[in-house]
């Protein structure tokens, strides 16, 4: 193996095109899964946040907020659930929001949500007219104290304060009091708009192993209740944009596999009749199949963090708003994982080779 | 010739790794470029494949059919604008909608976009791309997306909306006329209003969401689309087809697609030269031997450029057969399409960028000099 660490050190460049391309595939691994992760989170954070066992929407609103209703009739049966102990309303809307500053056509784009259970992170709900605002609106030019206006009605919410990690759909979440929502859903989306004490949702909190099951059943199907983590994958396009970029990310793996085993198969052939030397000297196979691995493994492992380095650089590049790239150490390092399990697999394809090496070749073949 | 394609015969394994590896990355890059064009056309191709050459929003909607409401105000700006011969509302929702062509009786996301459908069905906003069937020409009857028919929305079909059991009546499939990547159904203005009504008792009157805007005579739809936005602040007109390209979200798609396709681009020529420029070291001495007893440096370089075409010339078939059945399929909604232009594209750039990252082994088997046969020097040293 000191063998194999030395021909790196001494002769890098015989490594550094295939360093380049493993570099170049680390890149698309890393950029492919951040632009997953990228469009989960901006799409689902507003869910992930809630600290629930169910969310109940109305039995045919395919969980789509806008489709759902909830009528106090319905909440009240869901409420007398065994297990059930907190019921809380939620609504939302999406729109554009005039910020101060900002240019007359240039509109940042809101989900503002009424709630009765705070989620995760968010405090209690503001009075009437105000609104805590995820901390991605500030790309708009949005701070603390800043009255916007939302909607075609120019409804005034005054922004109390920043939360992390709420986004819905794309857009940048207001959270909001359930009176705040109503009048800002009346005054823009009269077509959606809501009577009093009708929400879009439930969120519910209690025990039992099967809350969700258990309120779709004890309202015979008016609601179509999820664990958050069911919720989010029903929101539209989410588990399909996750099983394409999966299947992509596969493939792009097992082209890293095939690359990896090319390259270390060549490099094989080349040094066969050095390798027969070393077996006559009485190298065994083991050993020098190990360099080999070692050999990929610290190419790879170099050509990961040359990708990471770079991935990181494009997501400070990307200007907010672009392409919704989230790079995070879990995915880098899942990534260099996944790729070292390619090269050492990738360098299994040389195992045979290796092994079939006769020392006697060794005779009379090199100078 | 008979050099190269002998060193193939004898070298199965690695040219066959190589011909995998460019295989996999052509299937990659044409699967992906079918999901792009096939992302893009569901989202926004019954924008493209509508008859307003002009769509006004409002700036609130931010160029989302859905975001976007015209007040009245606004409409009397449109309609009083230099440029403008014919104005009609057009209106969309999102429903659950329940197919009766469905065996399975599923419920989907239906989006349904309601135009004044004038006399015969052809009124501002009708499809424009009926292939089967006919427009709708009276409240209830529909003309739907071609994507959607597999789904149990075929002509003669009807379609209930839940909650609630407004059922609408499909008469005509439109071909690439899906919004938001669902099924898409074309109804009358009334229609849609009574759509709302059935499935939300609280909902108020909606305002028309868009406008589809007839240029005057004399005026192009771009001369159009300036005098309205003259009118207003508050109104955002666009040309249908920049109403597309510029939907939220199309754009993004764009150029996160550009990246991937430029990073596989890229590893497709590395590959392609790294390996023959170790198969050149690994057969230098050979290739002085060749040289030393007379073979010319242009029949080596040739045999090496053939080598590099047929390898890159399989693995791109390969990869296209491998792609074909693909790109017949549908996923999650979006329809795939065998594309022969990317194809076309495709294999040009890729066979280009072979031969080209191989003439770095080209340049090495120029340099050997038959002197080095007495030697026991290669170009490998």
């Amino acid at each position: 193996m000191k063998l194999a660490l030395k021909e790196l050190r001494r002769r890098p460049g015989r490594f550094a095109t295939a360093t380049i391309i493993l570099t170049l595939i680390a890149i698309l691994l890393m950029f492919l899964g951040g632009l997953l992760d990228g469009l989960i989170a901006t799409s689902t954070g507003a869910i992930r946040a809630q600290n629930a066992q169910a969310i109940v929407y109305s039995g045919t609103a395919q969980a789509s907020f806008v489709r759902s209703r909830i009528e106090p009739e319905l909440r009240a049966q869901v409420e007398a659930v065994e297990g059930v102990t907190e019921v809380g309303g939620i609504g939302n809307v999406q729109l554009g929001a005039r910020v101060p500053g900002n240019g007359p056509r240039d509109l940042a784009s809101v989900a503002l949500f009424g709630y009765e259970l705070a989620p995760d992170g968010v405090p209690d709900a503001p009075p009437f007219g105000q609104a805590w605002a995820d901390e991605t609106i500030k790309a708009s030019g949005v701070e603390e104290g800043m009255v916007i206006e939302l909607g075609p009605a120019r409804t005034p919410i005054e922004i109390v304060g920043f939360v992390k990690d709420t986004n819905f759909n794309g857009q940048s979440s207001l959270w909001a009091s359930p009176d705040t929502w109503r009048d800002v859903l009346s005054a823009n989306r009269p077509d959606a708009q809501v009577g009093a004490d009708v929400f879009q949702a439930l969120v519910v909190r209690g025990d039992g192993t099967d809350l969700p099951g258990a309120i779709d059943a004890a309202t015979a199907g008016a609601t179509d209740s999820y664990t958050v983590a069911g919720a989010v994958a029903a929101i539209p396009g989410v588990t399909e944009q996750q099983n394409t970029f999966n299947q992509i990310i596969g493939v792009t793996l097992a082209i890293a596999l095939v690359v990896i085993g090319l390259f270390f198969a060549l490099l094989t052939v080349e040094r066969t009749s050095l390798y027969g030397v070393l077996k006559a000297l009485g190298a065994k196979s083991s050993t020098i199949f190990a360099g080999l691995v070692a050999q990929a493994v610290v190419v790879t492992a170099i050509a990961a963090l040359i990708a990471g380095a770079l991935v990181a650089v494009l997501d400070l590049l990307i200007p907010p708003g672009s392409i919704p790239l989230l790079v995070t150490p879990a995915r880098i390092v899942s990534s260099v994982v996944l790729l070292l399990v390619a090269a050492v697999l990738g360098c299994s394809f040389s195992l045979r080779r290796v092994l079939r090496i006769d020392p006697a070749s060794a005779i009379g073949t090199t100078s | 010739m008979f050099l190269a394609f002998k060193e193939m015969a004898r070298a199965k394994v690695r040219f066959a790794l190589l011909i995998a590896a460019i295989a996999l990355l052509v299937f990659l890059i044409l699967f992906q470029q079918s999901l792009q064009n096939g992302l893009i056309t569901g989202f926004i191709g019954a924008i493209r494949e509508q008859s307003a050459p002009v769509l006004v929003y409002s700036v609130d909607g931010q160029r989302v059919v859905q975001g976007s409401a015209i007040t009245p105000e606004m409409e009397a700006q449109v309609r009083t604008a230099p440029g403008v011969r014919e104005v009609g509302p057009i209106g969309q929702g999102t429903f659950t909608g329940k197919p009766s062509g469905n065996a399975d009786g599923e419920t989907f996301d239906t989006t349904i976009i309601g135009y004044e459908l004038g006399p015969d069905g052809n009124g501002i906003g009708a499809p424009t791309t009926v292939v089967e069937g006919r427009l709708p020409n009276a409240d209830n009857e529909a003309v739907v997306s071609d994507a959607d028919v597999q789904l149990g929305y075929g002509i003669g079909d009807s379609v209930t909306l839940l909650p609630g059991a407004k059922s609408i009546t499909i008469v005509g499939v439109a071909q690439d006329a899906q919004l938001n990547v669902s099924p898409t159904l074309f109804v009358s203005y009334e229609t849609y209003l009574d759509a709302i009504k059935s499935v939300n008792p609280d909902a108020g009157t909606p305002l028309p969401n868009v406008l589809g805007v007839v240029p005057a005579d004399g005026y192009t739809a771009e001369q159009t689309v300036t005098s309205i936005n003259d009118q207003s602040l508050d109104l955002d007109a666009l040309t249908k087809d920049d109403a597309a390209a510029q939907t939220p979200g199309v754009s993004q798609v764009q150029q996160s697609f550009n990246i991937i396709f430029l990073l596989y681009g890229l590893v497709v020529p590395c590959v392609t030269g790294l390996f023959f420029l170790i198969v050149t070291f690994q057969k230098a001495n050979s290739l002085t031997l060749l040289r030393a007893i007379g073979a010319p440096a242009g029949r080596l370089v040739s045999s090496l450029l053939i080598q590099v075409i047929v390898i890159v010339g399989a693995g791109l078939l390969i990869g296209t057969l491998l792609y074909y059945p693909v790109s017949q399929q549908s996923l999650g909604g979006i329809t795939l399409r065998f594309e022969t232009s990317a194809v076309v594209f495709w294999s040009v750039l890729l066979l280009s960028l072979g031969v080209l990252s191989s003439l770095v082994a080209a340049r090495r088997v120029l340099s050997i000099d038959p002197i080095e046969a007495t030697t026991g020097q290669g170009v490998g040293s």
